[in-house]
């Protein structure tokens, strides 16, 4: 394990480079509608069985019990039914066996520009990033399909003891670090489509922060799915040891694609005592893509983790960013906004397990339904007996836009004892046609006032994200309420 | 005649200290006003003579009639004679008003003895029409629902028919238009007499227009810093409390 | 992505008691029936007997003590003559079921005239009398709350119930009393209580349900209500059960157009007992206002599961359930309101409030809503805690001591709901049995 450098921060200057490499901010979200040829090199062909698994893991020189690992999961992925008990049918249409499972552009993460393929270079032109920004880009783990096309932000961070790695390099470099966390958090049996990601997982981050490190600027991680029926499954986990202090963002767009795509991602979160997290989402798949995502964090005494989780993108999303909260005074929040516009299903919410006394926990959930659009709110509050002091609050308020969208709330709480408070509270509204034809009056479009509207059901949300996430979400919305109206 | 003293108090409330210090003695017959400026511990004092359990004294004591009261429960001080009209006073949805007064004077008398129901909403009602409070109220849930200048009259109804020996009044004039604020002030001045202690705590001069305080104290930063007769309210009145901060900052340096 | 808990093995019998040859036998005691009559019920006894018994991964058991659900060591119920307490408030009629079977002969006596055009009878009778109406009402509403099968069994079995008319225009003074009692240890009951209330008539129903001693006893009864236009029905379901008796109730509530149904369900007995509500809104103007209170303490189950469905644009409907949990007791509150595409306008409320009074009670909140319409006012919310200790600080401030204003916070809870009742007798009457239950039960 690397020690702790003597301070905590960073240069003024190291904190103005990694800003600048933030690769979101600048895109131009129009501009996504297009499939770059790339020549992948280690393909794993189509469809999913044992084979599969081993050529994943051969190409990735990977440990044997990582190997077991996948194998294990494998069959527990074929074990389990698809959840369409509680979940929508419309998972059925997801086909396991014409998913590419695994490939990549090359075997070692890119370290440096010159050593960023000129396609990849390309690929980001068409993104619309500017060119003063992508020297920086270098530092950004960024995941071109399965493995991180480059990263440097870690040279910087390193310097504090952080360990900034992809899954592969992680577990082979630094087992003594993560093995004893990862798949701890969210076990292989979790749900069916974690166990799919443990058997196929490639790509994603782990982040080691050490005891009393506060890294100042967020780290960051940039996802796009750029192959037809390309499943991606990355896999982050992220330990923050006592008292340390990170903050990561992920935001992903995708090119748009005829036939579906699978993306099944696990993000594991352990914050040790004292210890605060926060992770940033910003969703935005094409509207073919499945978005399976199982997140969990695990809060050890007076540690803190924070989700504030954005989906507007995908076909479907199921995703309830999750915390454990395992130690005493542990706090755990999820903010979450989901926009669901014709053919899209956002399913998404939180799950709070209270297992120690005065423990908090908080869910704010706005969703926006337009068009034939659906939301979905599912919720779990777990408090079992014995614990005092604990609290939530959950508030979930929906805003359906056209006459024939459709939100769901489903919360289901658990509370023991009469030492603890739970509220939930959920409200279903429109657009105040008061508010619009005020603006109209003052000569606003109708689509305008319907923008500035939901921009402000969301405000309060939005102002919790970073400025440029906060920035590109009200683009997104403004995009997306292009032709609601009228 | 009775007494209640305030000796070198302290008060915390979760790890932060409120009350620093502050000393003030009130005989049966007098109207003591506390003025002091927001966020100055005011309300904390309330709460803490009045035994709420988040109020922590850490040293000094509050005694009636030379007992230190600091031991008992709330319901064991309201009994003994303290009573407190609260700033916020909390809703009771589904306990009608008169099902609590009741149960409120039935725990001030012996074990076995029986209210009578008759002369009880006799007193009730009489008490009602003084406050102008319609009698429709007494089946309405305890303060809910109740406009803020309904709220505090329903407070001075229960002073009224618990009959204390001591009433703390934090901030009762607050949410009042002058209508209310003159009817609660009546109520006020009826019950005053040789058997009830008051302090009034309150922000702004204009409710002592009403209740005439024998004695005025500005408390800042959790203790008396300065008394005075009713005169001291209408200097405050002119001067603001900026005057206060900067002599307290002087002696404070 | 979300997991429910692994599946837990069952080891109850599918149909337990209730073998082909006692439905035989139960059949044969039937006697004279309209053939439509005894083909349901084979019907329904072949679907009781086709589906399983609830699974732990079945959502709308989610919660619920699956292994506690038993059909085995049940028998119909004998006649039986136990002596009974007459429900104390002033009433038109009333009508009494001992085991299944009317007493005094099915004769209804009231405290007062009854309209004319009333009619208060036994099922036995209206199928006699009034088979369309009974063929066009009976357990007519879909079953949307995961009881299909239970509510098979309680067609299948039914022995009689009662039926109750009222014509159009017609309003009914005071409350319609039913008693339903099991008696004897085993004793399988199938209470029914039919409810017609023709355009703009005016009835309040009381049923209530208990036990003649201590013994384990089954109960699966099922009452329908159907408003039609301009109707105005109150509903109170007192369920008394004693506390080692299994209980389900189905209640199913019709709603027309302009109509208004109060229900309100008081839950206090059984050892483990299911409620599922169904308000169905189906015309401009329909508002069901749906309570429930339940006193649950030791190791009692409550489960309860409501469904508000808006049909139609311009309908209301507000459900406010409310549990006071002691001891080892569980409650589960699983709501859904749905509103369907066409019912712009909808009005719809959903809170469930659960009063935590021990440290071992577990409460279980599901509420849930499906909006299809934008046009709509739906909220809901549930909270679990315990007593406030503002409001326990406000009344102690007074004098009051702790104990004393625990007890005045507790049945200020219950009044919250009891106040929405217009009758003061049926409100002091109900505020009765819960004190008694509350402040006698006994407590482990």
């Amino acid at each position: 394990m690397k020690s702790a450098p003597d301070t905590d921060t960073l240069s003024d200057r190291e904190i103005e480079e990694a800003n600048a490499a933030n690769p979101v901010a600048g895109i131009d979200q129009t501009r996504g509608d297009f499939k770059y040829e790339m020549s992948y090199e280690f393909d794993a062909g189509t469809g999913l069985n044992e084979k599969t698994v081993d050529y994943i893991s051969g190409v990735k020189k990977e440990a044997s019990w990582i190997r077991d690992f996948r194998h294990n999961a494998l069959k527990i992925f074929r074990s389990k039914p698809m959840p369409t008990h509680w979940a929508t049918k419309d998972l059925e249409n997801i086909n396991f066996d014409k998913i590419r499972y695994y490939l990549s552009q090359g075997q070692k993460p890119k370290r440096t520009w010159d050593e960023v393929p000129d396609d990849i270079k390309h690929t980001f032109e068409r993104l619309g990033i500017p060119e003063q920004e992508r020297k920086y880009l270098a530092g950004v783990e960024a995941q071109f399909d399965s493995e991180a096309a480059y990263s440097n932000i870690k040279d910087v961070v390193s310097k504090q003891g952080v360990i900034f790695a992809n899954s592969t390099e992680a577990l082979r470099e630094h087992p003594e670090i993560f093995r004893k966390f990862f798949g701890k958090v969210i076990p292989t049996g979790d749900n069916k489509f974690s166990a799919l990601n443990s058997a196929v997982f490639s790509g994603g981050s782990f982040i080691y922060v050490p005891k009393g490190v506060k890294v100042a600027q967020p780290l960051q991680a940039y996802f796009r799915i750029n192959a037809e029926n390309f499943g991606q499954f990355e896999r982050t986990l992220i330990i923050a040891d006592e008292g340390a202090e990170v903050v990561y963002m992920e935001g992903c767009t995708a090119p748009k694609f005829s036939t579906s795509t699978l993306h099944s991602a696990v993000v594991e979160l352990v914050a040790l005592k004292g210890a605060k997290i926060q992770y940033i989402t910003v969703q935005n798949w094409a509207n073919n893509v499945f978005n399976l995502v199982t997140k969990r964090g695990v809060a050890h005494e007076e540690a803190e983790i924070k989700w504030i989780d954005c989906n507007i993108g995908s076909r479907l999303t199921m995703k309830y960013p999750g915390v454990v909260l395992k130690g005493r005074k542990s706090r755990g929040e999820v903010i979450s906004i989901a926009l669901a516009n014709d053919g899209q299903h956002q399913d998404t919410g939180a799950k709070m397990i209270h297992a120690a006394d005065e423990t908090t926990s908080n869910i704010v959930a706005k969703s926006i339904s337009v068009g034939q659009g659906r939301s979905t709110y599912r919720g779990q509050v777990h408090i079992p007996k014995h614990l005092k002091g604990c609290k939530n609050n959950t508030e979930c308020d929906a805003l359906l836009i056209n006459t024939n969208s459709r939100t769901d709330t489903y919360p289901a709480i658990t509370v023991r004892g009469d030492r603890n408070y739970v509220q939930h509270e959920a409200s279903v509204s429109k657009v105040n046609e008061e508010m619009i034809f005020y603006m109209q009056q003052r000569g606003l479009t109708e689509g305008q006032a319907m923008s500035l509207a939901v921009n402000g059901f969301i405000n309060d949300l939005a102002r919790q994200f970073p400025m440029e996430y906060s920035v590109e979400l009200k683009r997104l919305i403004d995009l997306e309420m292009e032709g609601s109206v009228g | 005649m009775s007494s209640l003293e305030i000796k070198n108090l302290h008060v915390t409330i979760g790890e932060k200290e409120i009350v620093k210090g502050l000393s003030l003695q009130i005989s049966s017959g007098e109207v003591h006003a506390i003025m002091g400026p927001n966020g100055t511990g005011k309300s904390t004092l309330a709460m803490v003579i009045a035994g709420h359990p988040d109020y922590v004294v850490t040293s000094g004591d509050v005694l009636l009639d030379g007992k230190s009261v600091l031991a008992m429960e709330a319901d064991e001080r309201a009994r003994s004679g303290l009573f407190l009209a609260f700033q916020y006073p909390s809703e009771i949805p589904g306990v009608s008003i008169a099902n609590f007064m009741r149960a409120a004077v039935q725990a001030r008398m012996a074990e076995g003895e029986e209210l009578d129901a008759t002369s009880y909403y006799k007193r009730l009602y009489a008490k009602m029409d003084m406050l102008k409070i319609d009698r429709k109220f007494t089946a309405r849930s305890v303060n809910e629902g109740f406009s803020g200048g309904e709220k505090k009259r329903c407070e001075i109804l229960q002073m009224a028919m618990l009959e204390p020996k001591f009433a703390l009044m934090d901030e009762t004039d607050s949410g009042l238009d002058i209508d209310a604020l003159r009817i609660v002030a009546e109520g006020v001045n009826a019950l005053r007499g040789p058997g009830l202690g008051v302090l009034l705590i309150t922000h702004y001069q204009r409710l002592l227009n009403y209740i005439i305080p024998d004695f005025v104290h500005v408390m800042y930063a959790g203790r008396i810093v300065k008394s005075g007769d009713k005169s001291l309210a209408l200097e405050l009145e002119a001067k603001g409390y900026d005057w206060v901060k900067k002599e307290f900052a002087l002696a404070n340096p | 992505m979300s997991a429910p808990s692994p599946l837990s093995v069952l080891s109850h019998s599918p149909i337990g008691s209730f073998a082909p040859d006692v439905f035989a036998s139960h059949l044969a005691s039937v006697g004279v029936a309209p053939a439509w009559w005894l083909e349901r019920k084979r019907a329904a006894y072949e679907k009781f007997a086709a589906l399983p018994l609830p699974k732990r991964t079945d959502e709308s058991w989610r919660f619920s003590n699956i292994l506690g659900l038993t059909l085995d060591r049940f028998a119909l119920a004998a006649p039986a003559k136990p002596s009974l307490a007459p429900f104390p408030v002033p009433h038109a009629a009333s009508l009494t079921f001992v085991n299944n079977r009317a007493i005094e002969g099915g004769q209804k006596h009231g405290w007062m005239e009854l309209p004319a055009g009333v009619v208060i009878t036994t099922i036995g009778e209206a199928l006699a009398k009034f088979p369309d109406l009974l063929r066009s009402h009976f357990m007519a509403q879909p079953q949307k709350l995961g009881s299909g099968k239970f509510a098979a069994l309680h067609t299948a079995f039914l022995h009689d119930g009662a039926f109750i008319y009222v014509p159009r225009g017609v309003e009914v003074p005071a409350p319609i009393v039913i008693t339903h009692i099991a008696a004897g240890p085993g004793a399988a009951v199938f209470p029914h209580t039919l409810v017609i209330a023709e355009e703009n008539s005016k009835v309040s129903v009381v049923d209530t349900f208990a036990s003649a001693d201590a013994t384990p006893q089954f109960a699966c009864g099922a009452n329908d209500l159907y408003a039609s236009h301009g109707a105005q029905i109150t509903y109170i379901g007192a369920q008394a059960w004693s506390r080692e008796t299994m209980s389900f109730q189905f209640n199913s509530t019709v709603v027309r157009r302009d109509a208004r149904v109060q229900s309100l369900n008081l839950h206090l007995g059984g050892r483990q007992a299911r409620h599922e509500s169904l308000s169905q809104l189906q015309a401009p103007g329909a508002f069901s206002e749906m309570l429930a209170l339940t006193v649950a303490d030791q190791t009692q189950e409550f489960d309860q599961r409501t469904l508000q469905i808006h049909q139609a644009a311009n309908t209301k409907s507000d459900l406010l359930y409310k549990n006071a949990l002691r001891d080892q007791a569980k409650t589960i509150f699983s709501g859904l309101i749905i509103v369907d595409p066409d019912a712009q306008k909808t009005d719809a409320y959903q809170s469930n409030r659960n009063l935590m009074l021990s440290e071992e009670a577990e409460a279980n909140s599901l509420p849930g809503l499906e909006i299809q319409a934008n046009d709509v006012r739906c909220t809901h919310g549930a909270t679990s805690s315990r007593i406030d200790p503002e409001q326990e600080f406000y009344l102690q401030s007074r004098g009051i001591r702790k104990e004393m204003a625990d007890e005045l916070l507790t049945f200020g809870f219950f009044e919250e709901v009891l106040n929405r009742l217009a009758s003061d007798e049926l409100h002091a009457s109900l505020r009765t049995m819960i004190q008694t239950q509350f402040t006698k039960g006994p407590r482990v």
